[in-house]
């Protein structure tokens, strides 16, 4: 099974082409990263993904089930997530417990295993003394912390992540692709993510995909072709 | 305290209680989703409810609400065509509802418009029993769906791409939230006035934004903030003899500089302590 698979996918803006012939997959444990140079659509790209764009042709389509066979859970750090609202009230705490609200808690309680989620996950990016601080009055870097602690918090089947490494230093950033790689591997997560880092790619992904711009297109248009995904699995 | 031998100041001082409950809940979501004007625009809307009504010879509250509703709808909408300057649809709504509401009481029949001024001004001290039991349901409606919605809002409002993809319907939702404004508003409208149902959504929650810095606080602390002022500002107009609705609103304002000059204050005690 597929936990996300694009078929022929392009995109447009308007009538201007942005994306062009795009297909790949993520499967069930696997950790793919998506390149590309600035302006290559490449949040489009995850945007077309989690049906937020529609495509305007091919398709672009995420499973409803795990492989469990329960509901697919889908956890998401869109690129300026970290740039909050300074007046946003809310403390640390209450953000990252929000995270568990999509593992059926919508409409009821947290119990137990929420809050013990909700206390490794802020363990796990050093912010648990800072739990009760307003999410408004921390730095960038602790912002970028907490965001990927509420995302550790849901637990998700699939991780879809735009660049959410940004602005961080290596030692946090070496310990998150330890977490995320830990979660493909021995717990069969799904992990979709843009960066920018060549060398994390050759440490972290399993697969790599680049979108390349397209030479004989008068736009800005970005395409992949077959040698621009790269498979640690098949090499 | 003789002003509480007096019916119609027992039915305000329940009013009162109960817009200062429920408007700082949905004023704090408006504040948070970027449409503070949006109070404005839908008792602009309102009001051509109200001329509409007259206009047609129909129950006014009736056809307010079905024009509020409408409109809640439409402002989701023309929203979506202008997704990153989402006020836009707001200044629109709110110019056409205006408009409306002018054309239509220039072409009603001579009464029509002091019917209109009794809205556009309000009066809480006017309020009927009818309008209380009405103030009452929708204080209930608000409030169970507050408690129900109150973690997906809380989502919604942090960021809506990542509410669509936890797979919350965020369009339905943001309708919803919508039309339980215009609503209240509506309902509210011929209480306040249209020129402050405005301010008495958006202050207390902006001073509890202020003062609070969890989300839990943030709510509690905007209903608290909501009946000091509602409460003050109905005493204060009573032994003044000044209008109810302006008398609150000021009374808001006057809190809302308090307590950004009492946190300046002890922003700066504390930065220089810390530098001592």
């Amino acid at each position: 099974m597929h936990y996300v698979e694009v078929k022929d996918l392009s995109f447009y803006y308007d009538e201007e082409p942005v994306l062009e012939n795009i297909s790949f997959t993520v499967d069930p444990g696997e950790f793919v990263m998506l390149t590309g140079e600035n302006g290559a659509a490449k949040s489009t790209l995850l945007r077309n993904v989690l049906g937020l764009l529609k495509p305007t042709k091919g398709s672009a389509k995420i499973s409803a089930v795990n492989n469990r066979n329960e509901p697919l859970s889908i956890g998401y750090i869109p690129q300026q997530v970290a740039s909050f609202n300074a007046g946003f009230p809310s403390t640390v705490l209450e953000l990252v417990q929000s995270g568990r609200y999509q593992r059926g808690k919508w409409f009821k309680r947290l119990d137990a295993e929420d809050h013990e989620h909700v206390e490794r996950s802020l363990k796990s990016v050093g912010m648990w003394d800072l739990r009760h601080k307003k999410i408004g009055d921390l730095s960038g870097g602790q912002k970028q912390r907490i965001s990927l602690a509420r995302i550790f918090a849901t637990d998700p089947d699939l991780f879809i992540l735009d660049e959410p490494t940004t602005g961080m230093d290596l030692d946090s950033r070496t310990e998150f692709y330890e977490l995320l790689k830990h979660n493909s591997e021995f717990h069969g997560k799904g992990i979709l993510m843009v960066t920018h880092n060549h060398e994390d790619i050759k440490n972290y992904a399993d697969r790599h995909i680049q979108l390349i711009r397209k030479e004989d297109s008068p736009w800005r248009c970005f395409s992949m072709d077959s040698c621009s995904e790269h498979s640690k699995l098949h090499s | 305290m003789e002003m509480f031998f007096y019916g119609f100041m027992q039915r305000a001082f329940q009013a009162a209680f109960l817009i200062a409950v429920i408007s700082p809940i949905l004023g704090l979501f408006l504040v948070l989703r970027r449409q503070s004007l949006m109070a404005d625009t839908l008792s602009h809307i309102s009001l051509a409810g109200i001329a509409l009504g007259l206009f047609l010879n129909v129950n006014p509250t009736f056809m307010t609400l079905i024009v509020v509703i409408i409109a809640a709808v439409l402002i989701e909408y023309l929203s979506t065509l202008y997704k990153s300057y989402s006020e836009i649809s707001i200044a629109i709504l709110m110019s056409a509802g205006m408009s409306v509401a002018l054309v239509l009481m220039s072409l009603s029949s001579g009464g029509s418009t002091t019917t209109i001024q009794q809205y556009l001004f309000g009066s809480i001290v006017t309020i009927s029993q009818q309008q209380l039991y009405l103030l009452a349901a929708l204080f209930l409606i608000v409030i169970v769906l507050f408690l129900v919605f109150r973690r997906p809002m809380y989502v919604l409002i942090f960021d809506e791409d990542t509410a669509f993809a936890a797979g919350l319907p965020t369009r339905l939702i943001s309708i919803l939230f919508n039309v339980i404004t215009g609503v209240t508003i509506a309902v509210i409208m011929p209480i306040a006035g249209a020129l402050l149902v405005s301010a008495i959504m958006i202050l207390p929650a902006a001073i509890a934004m202020r003062i609070s810095k969890s989300f839990k606080w943030v709510i509690l602390v905007g209903i608290l903030v909501g009946i000091v002022g509602m409460f003050t500002g109905l005493t204060v107009s009573y032994e003044w003899g000044t209008p109810p609705g302006a008398t609150i609103t000021l009374i808001f304002i006057s809190i809302f500089m308090i307590t950004t000059m009492t946190i300046k204050v002890i922003q700066q005690l504390k930065y220089k302590k810390s530098r001592s």
